[in-house]
């Protein structure tokens, strides 16, 4: 046994209020094993990570039972929860070290890494030399792959991408070599292919060592990798705990049965009423949006003149078409340009070169005034639910208003009509109309997003992401209630995405993105099971996944 | 409806009014502003040797109207809309507006309507009064005209505090006679009109130009940051001396240099929320539903940038008393009307140091910056949501 908690309860207060997040939670962790917390957000998962490396603010945090017992490789036995706080510090850093999900903010930008590693190592060895210090700084940056460690040492953390930092701030929590290895949600923000690399290194890492891995996380595909043993929580409390593959083969609660239920895999589509013609994409059918060789170039300005030296190509040249009633899908790691592209077809950023047609018009070049009447037949839904509503106005000022502006409902009493319909539609109750978006959870917006969508009665949307900030049950409601939409209002929909679970469940056709251009393009059960393209192989074999439910 | 229902129905600017009123100092401040704008609409009633009501031979009259000024009237006229206005159910916007059309009509007919006397003679009613000419008279409660030099009573001047047992002086009178705190009754006047109306216009300035910054960027943000900077090196003390100099003294001049000499800073605050604003989902959201500019200006990107303007609006109003302030401590102030600068200005001019002169105007200014300060204290943290009560 390397780290055990029993019966650990955090309440944390706020005002008057006491939230139970950890309401007795008990494990074991064995060195050399992974054990994996899953849970939806909220549900506590990080807080016990916290609870156990003490890194709470104590004003407004309490345990009101509970037991941390830590035994160290080298045989010392300590109780985490009794310890004064000079003797947390030693361990902390030294035998538990933690990883976080944000690589962009956990490293200080004003250092270089190599200085970051190395306060680490002169705290907890100070008898270390300069030299030495040095040396093993070096050797853990080798340990984690990063490449060129040499020089790289001495960059700063803007300097490298995401995966390289979180490299990094795994080398930092390496440096010390701890018995356990906290990891909240350490891939979370990065892509597949870096995800794929990241836990191999964790494994390989471990493999070495013989360190216990904490490892928190909401996603399925990621247990499945990298754990040995799974506890399952909800609302602060495991409800199962057990062997990984138990738990995702013959999960035995029925909350853990939900969960796996939910994944993108897991769902049944409704009915598949797309016209079986084959292999051949329904190409024969009108396309309601069409691209024609779409170029949006970002200009990069230097100088005192500001002259253009260089431009961002974030779409460069794209054809594509999309028939009414489909749904593509256009997948892409981060900053391929699929984000970009979605918003070029609308126009909210305006595309450099090429065309875009709707219905057969060219919209690109239409003056704001004539591309207003277009506007109402091309709706958007962004991924982030919280941005994506004006905070200062009610649900029924945010759905009547566009409404109003474009003729629809001939008296406000019948737009606010109109609105409760669509309420209904997005399976809302109707007094939702009267409260302000800060009332709702995460998931309750983006089904006023999608209400907001619909409610021009539009005949294309592009769903920017839109699952990716909300848990998988959600997620998986509100994927659900789309296809449905989609097929009552004949809708045609642009779905971005980098799940790749959500493409196959959702879409007909899919697109892959890479630098701006997109390098293989067909139908949904082709491109995902035999992807010709080797970057698409590359992609669809990093993404981790969790044998089928039978 | 339930009741939890019928309060989320609030409006928002009506919770961050409740927010701001939960706070104590905010109370404060708001009760000595208030307080203020009461004394300076009535102050025509409140501090006058002129008595309010008199009774001659059975026959009631009332002299003080027959000397009420155009500007008195249109206030009056004012303060009771807003009262009225207050309870009706309109909108906040149809509520402004007619609030300016009852101040353009009022000011209008006053000014086509009343005419005070020119010459106003404050002794003639106490001699009247002793003589015996009126059954009863009702007087001010102060009843001192800020002008009434109190010849009838012989070669007066500086008095401290009730130092005389016949006139009742509560803050004393200055060198030429006259009651400190009649004085400083209607110099309340300036003071609130001089800090709400340069504020005004900077800000209308300001957001209009910052916000226009914001949202277009690009060569609109470039032109417009020069204009900022250069209206930002212009010293506004030594312009309001110089238009001093050139076109005499005038209120409304100070007003509106004192506006267009501020705005940089409003504009400043405006442009950088507009263009935070403007990746916002939400806005995107708006451009995409092919909202009208002006409702994407002023509907779903103003009142979510108003914050910082509104902070900084009440210590522009603060400053704004204090820039009039320092002008008429200069001597360079309105001659005619008292004002709180030019007392504390005649405070140092005497020979020997009379406290009650320095005292309670300087109190004065001291309290009402500080009560706005408060105030934009309160409102900033009723602003800012993560501040606020969860729930």
């Amino acid at each position: 046994m390397l780290l055990s908690v029993e019966d650990l309860r955090t309440y944390l207060r706020s005002d008057q209020r006491l939230v139970k997040a950890v309401d007795g939670v008990s494990f074991t962790i064995e060195p050399g094993k992974t054990f994996c917390l899953v849970g939806e957000s909220g549900s506590g998962k990080s807080i016990t990570a916290l609870s156990i490396i003490d890194l709470l603010p104590s004003g407004i945090c309490e345990h009101p039972s509970g037991a941390i017992l830590l035994q160290t490789l080298k045989g010392e036995r300590h109780n985490l929860m009794t310890l004064d706080e000079s003797t947390m510090e030693e361990i902390r850093g030294a035998r538990i070290s933690m990883i976080f999900q944000e690589p962009m903010t956990s490293l200080n930008p004003v250092f270089t890494i190599g200085e970051q590693i190395l306060e680490a190592l002169y705290i907890h060895y100070p008898e270390f030399n300069d030299e030495e210090a040095w040396q093993r700084a070096l050797q853990v940056l080798r340990d984690v792959q990063l490449p060129d460690p040499e020089t790289r040492i001495h960059a700063y953390p803007h300097q490298m991408s995401g995966g390289q930092r979180q490299r990094v701030m795994i080398a930092m929590a390496m440096v010390c070599e701890p018995d356990l290895l906290i990891a909240d949600e350490p891939t979370t923000a990065l892509d597949v292919t870096v995800q794929k690399e990241i836990l191999k290194l964790m494994k390989d890492l471990q493999q070495r060592t013989g360190m216990g891995i904490l490892f928190i996380t909401h996603d399925f595909g990621v247990v499945a990798q990298i754990a040995d043993q799974v506890g399952v929580m909800k609302e602060g409390r495991l409800v199962e705990v057990g062997e990984v593959q138990q738990i995702i083969r013959r999960p035995e609660h029925p909350y853990t049965q939900s969960l796996i239920a939910a994944l993108p895999e897991n769902l049944s589509r409704p009915v598949v009423e797309m016209q079986e013609d084959g292999a051949e994409l329904p190409a024969s059918r009108e396309p309601l949006i069409k691209l024609e060789q779409l170029q949006i170039h970002f200009p990069v300005r230097k100088g005192l003149l500001r002259r253009q030296v260089d431009s961002v190509r974030a779409v460069d040249g794209i054809d594509l078409e999309i028939p009414r009633g489909q749904i593509l899908a256009v997948v892409g790691e981060s900053g391929c340009g699929k984000t970009t592209l979605g918003r070029g077809i609308l126009r909210l950023i305006e595309p450099t070169g090429g065309r875009v047609l709707f219905d057969n018009t060219d919209i690109t070049r239409l003056s704001s005034a004539k591309m207003r009447s277009y506007r109402r037949n091309m709706q958007v839904i962004f991924q982030d639910p919280l941005s994506s509503l004006n905070p200062r106005l009610s649900i029924e000022a945010i759905l009547t208003e566009p409404m109003k502006v474009h003729g629809i409902g001939s008296s406000q009493e019948e737009r606010i009509e109109r609105a409760a319909d669509l309420l209904r539609q997005v399976q809302l109750d109707e007094v939702t109309l009267w409260r302000y978006p800060h009332e709702f959870s995460g998931g309750q917006r983006q089904r006023i997003c999608i209400a907001r969508a619909l409610s021009l009665e539009p005949s294309f949307i592009v769903c920017d992401e839109i699952t990716s900030a909300l848990d998988v049950s959600v997620q998986a409601e509100i994927l659900q209630m789309l296809l449905e939409l989609r097929d009552r209002r004949n809708l045609t929909l642009l779905f971005i995405t980098h799940n790749i679970g959500v493409v196959e469940y959702i879409s007909d056709v899919t697109a892959v993105m890479y630098q701006g251009r997109i390098i293989e393009h067909g139908k949904t059960e082709q491109v995902i099971n035999q992807p010709k393209n080797s970057y698409t192989q590359e992609l669809i074999s990093a993404v981790p996944r969790i044998p089928r439910l039978d | 409806m339930t009741e939890s229902l019928k309060r989320s129905r609030q409006s928002y600017w009506r919770r961050i009014l409740g927010d701001t009123l939960v706070r104590w100092g905010a109370r404060l401040g708001l009760i000595w502003v208030g307080l203020l704008a009461l004394v300076a609409v009535f102050a025509p009633f409140v501090a006058t040797s002129i008595p309010l009501l008199v009774s001659r031979k059975g026959v009631i009259s009332s002299p003080v109207l027959h000397y009420l000024t155009p500007l008195d009237a249109v206030l009056l006229c004012l303060f009771l809309s807003v009262i009225i206005l207050w309870w009706l159910p309109l909108g906040p916007g149809k509520k402004l507006l007619i609030l300016i059309g009852i101040g353009l009509v009022s000011s209008i007919v006053a000014i086509e309507w009343v005419e005070p006397p020119r010459l106003i003679i404050y002794e003639q009613y106490r001699a009247a009064e002793k003589a015996g000419d009126y059954d009863w008279v009702l007087k001010a409660p102060i009843p001192w005209s800020p002008t009434d030099y109190l010849r009838d009573f012989g070669d007066t001047g500086l008095e401290g505090p009730l130092e005389d047992d016949q006139r009742a002086h509560w803050f004393g009178t200055e060198q030429n006679g006259a009651d400190v705190l009649s004085r400083m009754i209607h110099a309340s006047r300036i003071a609130l009109g001089i800090g709400f109306v340069a504020t005004g216009i900077a800000m209308l300035l300001g957001v209009i130009i910052g916000g226009l910054m914001g949202y277009f960027s690009g060569v609109v943000d470039m032109i417009g940051m020069r204009l900022v900077e250069i209206f930002e090196a212009v010293p506004t003390l030594f312009l309001l001396l110089t238009f001093v100099a050139f076109f005499g003294r005038s209120l409304y001049i100070m007003m509106v240099i004192i506006g267009i000499t501020s705005w940089p800073g409003y504009a400043r605050y405006v442009r950088a929320e507009f263009l935070r604003l403007r990746q916002q989902d939400f806005v995107q959201a708006a451009v995409a539903s092919g909202l009208p500019l002006t409702s994407i200006l002023f509907r779903h990107m103003l009142p979510n940038g108003m914050g910082p303007v509104l902070v900084a609006a009440s210590f522009g109003v603060a400053s704004a008393i204090l820039a009039e302030a320092t002008l008429s401590f200069l001597g360079l102030g309105l001659v005619g009307d008292p004002s709180w600068g030019e007392m504390l200005n005649q405070a140092v001019q005497s020979s020997s140091f009379n406290w009650w002169m320095a005292a309670f105007p300087g109190g004065a200014i001291f309290l009402t910056v500080f009560a706005y300060n408060l105030i934009g204290e309160a409102l900033r943290d009723a602003i800012d949501p993560y501040l606020g009560k969860a729930g």
